[in-house]
């Protein structure tokens, strides 16, 4: 017999839910508060983003009678306006902020509005803040959170996992037709496509890497190849950037930079990133975000020395609690209001 | 020839000439990196499994494919025994492309069976089973320390864990992919 049902639905209120994720938040906020950060709110809304191949944008309009009218974008993240906080002088600051990527798959751990925790700390560089992100995790655990999300992480260099993966030296295969061959090398059918050194990068990483990452612990993957375009400082005599990204339990849950506070590094990333991003969303019809040229001159002199995470809460709280889905720690999931049921046999 | 991001479970691919039956795909989305489809893929004829990670703008070949009702006959520990119910034609499925099926397949059951050029590529197990409970411990009293579940065995031998309180003889429905247990069910 065919029948169908709504796949990842929940009930509509679910107490310990609901109950949960308020504790969570609070848990945040006051990690944060008696470090003296201080809680900032900026905008969801902005007629400029910085410029992200990997992210696909929503767009919207601001419509007045009284003004000119203004295409506007969904944050992606909310790292544009705190950055500009920090110029201006606001030392230590954290915010939980609702972003939204459009074009993602929804899945068990993808629904296109999410909440990120994001947080900068002055004088500080992505090692200072392992160190950080491990305290909070230990003040967020709860008696049922499983050991794979518990302190001490583990940290492992980005290039120690592909040695200890495939057996491939990092440095080795800088050049594209190098880590290219390795790819082939390896068994991956070469794609009709045109790649770059990133993508094959990623098919290697993806296909034989990351699903046999150690997962007894949360896994800090440090110093990411500088080929990967990110606003993450170089790090210094090496072709890595300063960056890593957390694991818990197999699932990518942040984001770390020592943040790039040159400016003509950062107008350089500008140009480069929106030059790839134009060429490709003019192929695909995506949104091509505006951007603000002159973004780059908050860098200046004064700008502090700092580091930044962004950590997904969604994926946190699913991970602390040991959810499956994110449907499951969503009070309203897209998918259960937007998308198509599922069709299946049943027995 | 479709989108990478549209291989979906089940489905049947060209690669490298040959047939590849989609176990397993995932979306991934690397921190600052573009979408990618996981797939897992395994060879009905050898059993091999082959992992890819393909842009979800790729294209790959999707190939053309039956679904025939057939009887599952029995296994002889290295073959499947069919039997397409319309033709009362026989046919054998190595048992080793899939391995855990002969724990979720009845004898004498009828399973929709995906052909290629009068090929067996897949066999299509339903999302929920009621399997009969062919073996059960008594639950010892006062355990429940482990979420008060068990293991117990199915007709087909499937290994479930399942609540205290189900006994040998007793209908139980099974998700055939996480292969957990899902409710009683009442005669």
């Amino acid at each position: 017999m065919l029948s169908t049902f709504r796949s990842g639905s929940i009930p509509a209120m679910d107490r310990e839910l609901v109950r949960n994720r308020s504790l969570l938040n609070q848990g945040i906020r006051n990690h944060f508060i008696t470090r003296d950060y201080l809680e900032v709110e900026t905008p969801v809304l902005s007629p400029t983003l910085i410029p992200e191949t990997s992210i696909e944008n929503f767009e919207t309009q601001f419509r007045s009678d009284f003004h000119p009218h203004r295409t506007c974008y969904l944050i992606p993240s909310p790292e544009i306006h705190m950055k500009q906080l920090i110029a201006r002088g606001s030392g230590n600051i954290f915010q939980l902020a609702r972003c939204f990527r459009n074009s993602e798959q929804i899945g068990p751990l993808h629904n296109p509005e999410f909440t990120m925790l994001e947080w900068y700390t002055m004088e500080a560089d992505y090692i200072d803040s392992i160190a950080e992100t491990e305290e909070l995790f230990g003040s967020l655990a709860q008696p049922h959170t499983p050991e794979h999300m518990l302190p001490p992480f583990r940290r492992m260099s980005m290039a120690q996992a592909f040695w200890d993966g495939v057996g491939i030296d990092l440095e080795k295969v800088q050049s594209f037709s190098q880590i290219r061959t390795a790819a082939e090398k390896l068994g991956l059918t070469p794609t009709a496509m045109r790649t770059t050194w990133e993508d094959e990068f990623n098919r290697i990483f993806l296909t034989f890497i990351e699903p046999g990452l150690p997962q007894d612990h949360p896994l800090v993957l440090t110093d990411y190849p500088h080929q990967i375009r990110t606003l993450a400082k170089r790090k210094a005599g090496t072709p890595y950037r300063e960056r890593w990204e957390l694991y818990g339990g197999g699932v990518e849950l942040a984001n770390c930079y020592s943040e790039e506070t040159d400016s003509t590094e950062v107008a350089a990333f500008f140009a480069q990133e929106y030059a790839s991003l134009i060429e490709q969303r003019t192929a695909s019809g995506g949104v091509i975000p505006d951007i603000d040229d002159s973004y780059h001159t908050i860098f200046d002199a004064a700008f502090p020395r700092c580091s930044g995470v962004a950590l997904g809460v969604d994926r946190l709280f699913m991970a602390i609690h040991a959810i499956k889905t994110i449907q499951g720690v969503i009070l309203f999931p897209f998918s259960d209001r937007i998308l198509y049921r599922t069709e299946r046999y049943e027995s | 020839m479709i989108k990478a991001g549209q291989i979906d479970k089940g489905m049947a691919l060209l690669v490298k000439g040959q047939p590849f039956i989609v176990v397993d795909r995932e979306f991934v989305n690397p921190g600052k990196g573009s979408a990618f489809v996981r797939v897992k893929m395994k060879s009905p004829t050898t059993g091999q499994v082959l992992r890819e990670t393909i842009k979800t703008q790729e294209s790959v070949e999707d190939i053309m494919v039956d679904d025939k009702d057939c009887q599952y006959l029995y296994n002889d520990g290295e073959m499947y025994h069919f039997m397409d119910t319309e033709t009362f034609e026989q046919f054998e499925i190595p048992m080793k492309s899939f391995e855990d099926y002969q724990f979720l397949m009845k004898d004498g059951e009828s399973y929709r069976v995906t052909m290629w050029e009068s090929r067996p590529l897949n066999i299509v197990i339903p999302f929920k089973v009621v399997y009969e409970v062919a073996e059960a411990e008594d639950a010892v009293k006062g355990d429940t320390v482990n979420g008060a579940s068990k293991i117990v065995v199915t007709e087909t031998g499937l290994k479930v864990k399942v609540p205290i309180f189900i006994k040998q003889g007793e209908k139980i429905l099974v998700n055939t992919e996480t292969k957990e247990y899902l409710e009683r069910v009442n005669n």
